[in-house]
Parts: C-alpha cells; structure tokens; sequence
C-alpha cells in the first residue's frame, strides 16, 4: 500500500507561511480538520507530541502527528504536506516541508517506514523540497510500482 | 567488522523516543555504527531517516555493525543496551530519556 492512497490533493499547500513551529503545526492540523480526517481536538495532541519529541526527520522535513492519546480524534488515516517556502525553525532545523499523519492504531509507523525510505534517496528528498505542484508532490510519495500499475 | 545482534525492547520498536535517542547516542560515539534488519542492508545509526525508514518494530532482531577501531566494542555494547530495553516508558535513569 503507497500512502498516496492517504494523500487527498485537497491536502497539499505549496505555499504556506509560519512564523514558528507551533503555527505551521496549527496549519498541518487544520488542513486534517478541513478534510474530515481529524476532529479539532487532534490539533493540540500534535503540538503535544511536538513538545514531548520533535518530528524533525532531517532534509528539511518535519512529521507532525498526535499523540497515542489524540488517536481518538482521528476519523481516517490521512496525510497533509505543506510547504513552507521560507521555512520555519524547527528546534534549531530548517522545515520546508511538512508531512502531517493522522493514524489510528499503529498506521503512522508503515506510513513513517515508508516516507523515511523515499526521504533517504537525497535526489527524492531534494526533489520534494522544490516541487510546486500538488501533482509533483503526489508523485514523488507514489512508489514506483504503483505508477507503474495506474500507468 | 564487529557485530552485535539484538532484540528491539520497546514497544513501539525504533520510532519516535526510542529512534531518537537511538540516533543521539550513536552520533556519540568515537566509531561509525550501522544498523540491519534481516538480510537488509546496513543503513547509518547516526540517521533519524535511516532509523526510520528500517521499520523495526518491537521484538524484531537487528544487528549493529561498527567500525573495526578503538570504543567499537564499547558503542556496540552502549548501543544493544539501549535497543534492548524499554524506552518507551519513560525512566529517568535512561540518560536523555527526560530530553524534549
């Protein structure tokens, strides 16, 4: 299973703004509010787990999710990527782009595993840091063997 | 090339707190350590996306492999230490465990 499956194009922005980390995560959140992935409530257990350990993943991505305790807020397994072409400090890291996962049970880690696996090909991660349509984005997150069978 | 096998103690397996301070402590070391799962191949230690992307999760075998050169045997031992247990839970008496 890809998680473009989890990436609804109504859930990319190329081209947010945030003055810090706690704003591009309300960002991240609201877009899952907005397509009925999450309830409300979903966006303060983000900035929970945000406190408790950063979700800096390195290449100038950043993970947001909830905590174990917000996963009832979550109504589907979804994923939000918006892009902060400015960037925003992320605990002393520069995000440019973040990838926001809604997960009941242990969805987020196959998700996690997967985008980790994309993100290590630094031709990928380099290519995701500069894509300015949700088109190119949902690209890049498509494995390979599944455009070859939507191809 | 010195090896270590180990069985992943925490419950999420290598994700989130325990990936992290995984990733802290082998960037500590005097020696490079890579890490495996299987047959795969051996990716950095040192790496929050080379962590991640193993998938390890709770009780799966990995095996660190260090650099053949002096503290080997010691990150080696550090670092099974760390996998091995549980750090999920939070316990002040793993170092770093209370670190935001």
């Amino acid at each position: 299973m890809g998680e473009v499956a989890l990436l609804d194009r109504r859930a990319i922005r190329v081209h947010e703004q945030a003055s810090d980390q706690q704003m591009a995560i309300r960002l991240c959140g609201q877009v899952l509010v907005d397509i009925g992935a999450v309830d409300p409530p979903y966006i303060q257990a983000m900035l929970e787990r945000e406190k408790s350990i950063s979700t800096y993943l390195g290449e100038g991505v950043a993970i947001p999710h909830g905590t174990t305790a917000g996963k009832d807020a979550v109504r589907r397994d979804a994923l939000a990527v918006l892009k902060f072409p400015d960037g925003v400090d992320w605990d002393g890291g520069r995000v440019t782009v973040c990838i926001a996962i809604a997960a009941r049970g242990d969805g987020h880690i196959a998700i996690l595993t997967e985008l980790a696996q994309i993100l290590s090909d630094p031709a990928q991660a380099q290519a995701l840091r500069q894509a300015t349509t949700a088109d190119d984005i949902i690209h890049l997150l498509q494995p390979e063997s599944e455009q070859k069978e939507s191809a | 090339m010195p090896q270590r096998t180990v069985i992943i103690g925490s419950s999420q397996g290598l994700h989130a707190r325990p990936a992290k301070l995984l990733v802290e402590a082998a960037a500590r070391q005097p020696v490079q350590v890579l890490l495996s799962i299987g047959d795969g191949r051996p990716v950095r230690a040192d790496s929050m996306l080379s962590v991640l992307s193993l998938g390890a999760v709770a009780g799966s075998t990995v095996t660190l492999h260090a650099e053949d050169a002096d503290g080997a045997e010691r990150a080696l031992e550090e670092l099974a230490t760390l996998i091995a247990a549980d750090l999920d839970a939070p316990d002040p008496a793993v170092p770093g465990a209370t670190d935001a």
